[in-house]
């Protein structure tokens, strides 16, 4: 015998009553016994069990017995909501949310760092290529016109350059359709980028600051690894992907803001294009290598980028987690350590005869 | 703690009811052998039972367990923790009941991600398809606060009788699209002054606009929104007067002026703080001057953000009447405030941790400040004619989504 109340689907009066089982039927009555209900247990749909609430056991036609969340028998309904039990007792043990927390870290962590970008690239590699292409076009296009006009340098350097791009082209294998292109660019300043339809985009203002041939070669280099390994395509699936998901992410779970969402995805992309960055220079250092050119013309060529951009002179550590290229000293380092490998190996390699 | 209901003795009271033979069957008391000298009107405040301690866990467990499933958990714990906060707000030692099913949550769920992935791909790959994508959601805007407010109603319960919100889609989309075509006005005013070469007059003319045309569509549509509620065979009636909506709004404009004075100090200060890292690189300034500009609009931003939704939600209720019944919300704004600014702070300071907290803390603020008052004893409601079929769960995720500010 277990109090409740009941109320009959067909108005708000709550009427108190006592419930008791017998056998496979449900019976309640008013504390007065002037009325009296009954109904076998399986009419019944109970709630599921959640810390502190009553239960409903509800009947088809709307009526409903309230029984308190302490006070309703075990065996009574022992087949209902299987999943909800076991999440019902993981939420009342602090272990459990304890265990919720790393899982949640662990799972953001998973899902960011390897979920997303191994996604975005399954999908890139079944993408046509006409779709990059177009995508690099419409991008080029949006461009032209407003942050790259015609370019300055004269036809006889154009080229030249072109005949060095070639040439060095010519010796990769596996790659997609390449060009290169010249644009002045005052809001860009001395860079190079790649688009993903092939075209690999040079500055003015870094064709000026660039000492030699073998320090163009070492970018034209890196923005080949952008081309060879679609960096471009899959950069813009990964980000869709992190907006995607953390939209979903907030949309359930915190219903936050924009500004507080964005920065998270704003360091996660961050992230993405570092590893990105750094893949394209050992490209590039390997491409070199393999066409008998130092790395070290890398180092010229990042200095040469250091001297077009003071501000980057003292770049600050702490911002390394928010920055979308590797930190210059690093990339430096990293192209003087494959300059002395290439010094190392120099005979062998000529010995075996590769380009 | 269920058999002393605040009622109760009452209930006992009225024990000859007679039914009257209608469909929907309406019971009528028979008042005679009533307990003498019944308040003429009393208040019932909801109240709010949950707490943050059991509410964490909750919420915890069922946030991992999404992410362990990769969302496909996500419907149920989404129900799980919707139950824990409807079941604890309790009227009259009543809780109210949240009865919507996981599986068409998940349906809605996955439509609205594929939507999403649609519109935020289509941007990167075909800007056509982006644009298209961003019209059809906004003509299909009203359709979903309906269907949105439906679903809403169809799985709130109290007592045993279901919620029910009219299908008017018209109305909908008189008052949250047509009336925005209005904005029009001020706007070809604004462009025919500038033409003319009085950009000045033109500015007068697209703020007055605005502030004329806008308290009206809010008032329109917070009375379209009640009133097409319904519970236990009676409607909800409105009765706000459209000066009460222009009292809000001059009010308002006077609060964010009146947050602009810090907001604007504090950020003169980040200026000067990061004036020689700015004279470097003034195409970009540094990260943390940027973030530091967002932390100084917040308060205006907050401030006059709490003060709109503060004074709207009272004005909402306290024009709300279902029967004999009305309703009086005596949200304050300091409170409001201070609540969403500590809970902001907390969420943010705890990467989010503080949640469950926070909204714990604002439901029963909530609760606490929301009266219903009337002479009866809430038991007067009876099941109403409605066919309450299943109402499909995209729109809501869709809404969630998106964020629209429907303003319950």
């Amino acid at each position: 015998m277990i109090p409740a109340v009941y109320f009959d689907g067909r108005s708000t009066r709550a009427i108190p009553v006592t419930v008791w089982r017998e056998h496979s039927v449900l019976l309640w009555h008013t504390g007065d016994r002037t009325q009296h209900w009954q109904s076998p247990l399986e009419a019944f749909e109970p709630s599921a069990r959640v810390i502190g609430l009553p239960y409903a056991l509800r009947l088809a036609d709307g009526a409903y017995l309230q029984v308190d969340h302490d006070l309703l028998p075990d065996d009574w309904f022992p087949r209902h909501h299987r999943l909800e039990r076991v999440v019902d007792w993981l939420e009342r043990k602090w272990p459990a949310a304890m265990a919720g927390v790393v899982i949640i870290v662990a799972a953001l962590i998973g899902l960011f760092e390897f979920g997303v970008p191994w996604a975005a690239d399954r999908i890139a590699s079944h993408l046509p290529a006409t779709l990059e292409h177009s995508m690099g076009t419409q991008s080029l296009a949006a461009l032209e016109g407003r942050l790259l006009m015609p370019t300055t340098l004269k036809p006889e350097q154009q080229a030249h350059y072109q005949a060095v791009f070639q040439h060095f082209v010519q010796g990769i294998h596996g790659l997609p359709e390449v060009r290169l292109r010249f644009y002045t660019a005052p809001a860009i300043g001395a860079n190079a980028f790649a688009m993903p339809d092939g075209s690999v985009v040079f500055t003015d203002a870094l064709m000026k600051e660039l000492p030699d041939d073998q320090a163009f070669t070492a970018v034209v280099a890196h923005e080949l690894g952008h081309q060879a390994h679609h960096h471009l395509l899959r950069e813009v699936l990964r980000s869709s992907g992190v907006f995607i998901v953390a939209g979903m992410l907030m949309g359930d779970v915190t219903s936050l803001g924009g500004v507080t969402a964005g920065v998270p995805m704003f360091l996660i992309n961050a992230h993405y294009s570092r590893g990105f960055e750094a893949d394209a220079d050992s490209y590039a250092f390997d491409a070199l290598a393999q066409q008998n050119i130092d790395p070290v013309a890398f180092v010229h060529a990042m200095q040469a980028l250091k001297r077009a951009h003071p501000e980057i002179k003292g770049e600050d550590k702490s911002m390394r987690y928010a920055a979308s290229h590797p930190m210059t000293a690093e990339r430096i380092a990293h192209a003087d350590a494959a300059s002395r490998a290439f010094q190392a190996h120099r005979p062998a390699s000529q010995a075996k005869g590769v380009h | 703690m269920l058999l002393s209901l605040p009622g109760g003795e009452a209930i006992r009271g009225i024990q000859a009811m007679h039914d009257e033979t209608m469909a929907s069957g309406v019971y009528l008391p028979e008042i005679d052998v009533a307990p003498p000298a019944l308040p003429v009107s009393k208040g019932r405040r909801l109240e709010f039972r949950g707490n943050a301690r059991d509410y964490f866990r909750i919420w915890i467990v069922n946030v991992a367990l999404s992410l362990v499933t990769l969302g496909i958990y996500s419907a149920w714990a989404t129900v799980r923790t919707r139950r824990y906060m409807h079941a604890n707000t309790v009227l009259a030692g009543t809780p109210f009941e949240y009865l919507a099913k996981p599986i068409p949550i998940l349906k809605g769920r996955l439509l609205t991600a594929l939507i999403f992935a649609t519109y935020v791909l289509g941007g990167q790959f075909f800007k056509p398809a982006q644009v298209a994508a961003a019209l059809v959601i906004a003509v299909f805007m009203p359709w979903m606060i309906v269907k949105s407010l439906m679903f809403r109603a169809r799985y709130s319960s109290w007592r045993g009788l279901r919620f029910y919100f009219t299908d008017d889609y018209g109305g909908a989309y008189k008052w949250y699209f047509g009336a925005y075509f209005l904005m029009g006005i001020p706007l070809v005013g604004f462009s025919l002054a500038s033409l003319a070469g009085h950009p000045g007059l033109g500015a007068v003319l697209i703020f007055g606009g605005i502030a004329v045309i806008m308290p009206w569509i809010k008032g329109h549509q917070q009375e379209w929104m009640v009133e097409n509620h319904h519970f236990g065979g009676k409607s909800f009636k409105f009765a706000a007067e459209v000066s009460d909506y222009y009292g809000v709004y001059i009010k308002a404009a006077g609060v964010a002026f009146a947050w602009m004075a810090p907001s604007a100090m504090l950020i003169g200060g980040v200026f000067f703080a990061f004036k020689s890292q700015m004279a470097v690189q003034p195409k970009a300034p540094p990260l943390l001057a940027i973030a530091a500009v967002y932390a100084c609009m917040a308060p205006l931003y907050l401030g006059a953000w709490t003060y709109v939704h503060t004074r709207m939600t009272n004005l909402l209720y306290n024009n709300a009447q279902l029967g004999s019944y009305r309703f009086r919300s005596t949200l304050g704004y300091w409170e409001m405030f201070g609540i969403y600014l500590t809970n902001g702070l907390a969420v943010l300071c705890t990467i989010g941790l503080a949640m469950p907290w926070a909204r714990i803390r604002l439901a029963r603020y909530r609760a606490d400040h929301v009266e219903i008052v009337g002479a009866g004893d809430l038991d007067d409601f009876v099941r109403d004619a409605f066919a309450h079929g299943e109402i499909g769960a995209a729109a809501t995720e869709m809404d969630s989504l998106l964020g629209i500010d429907i303003g319950l």
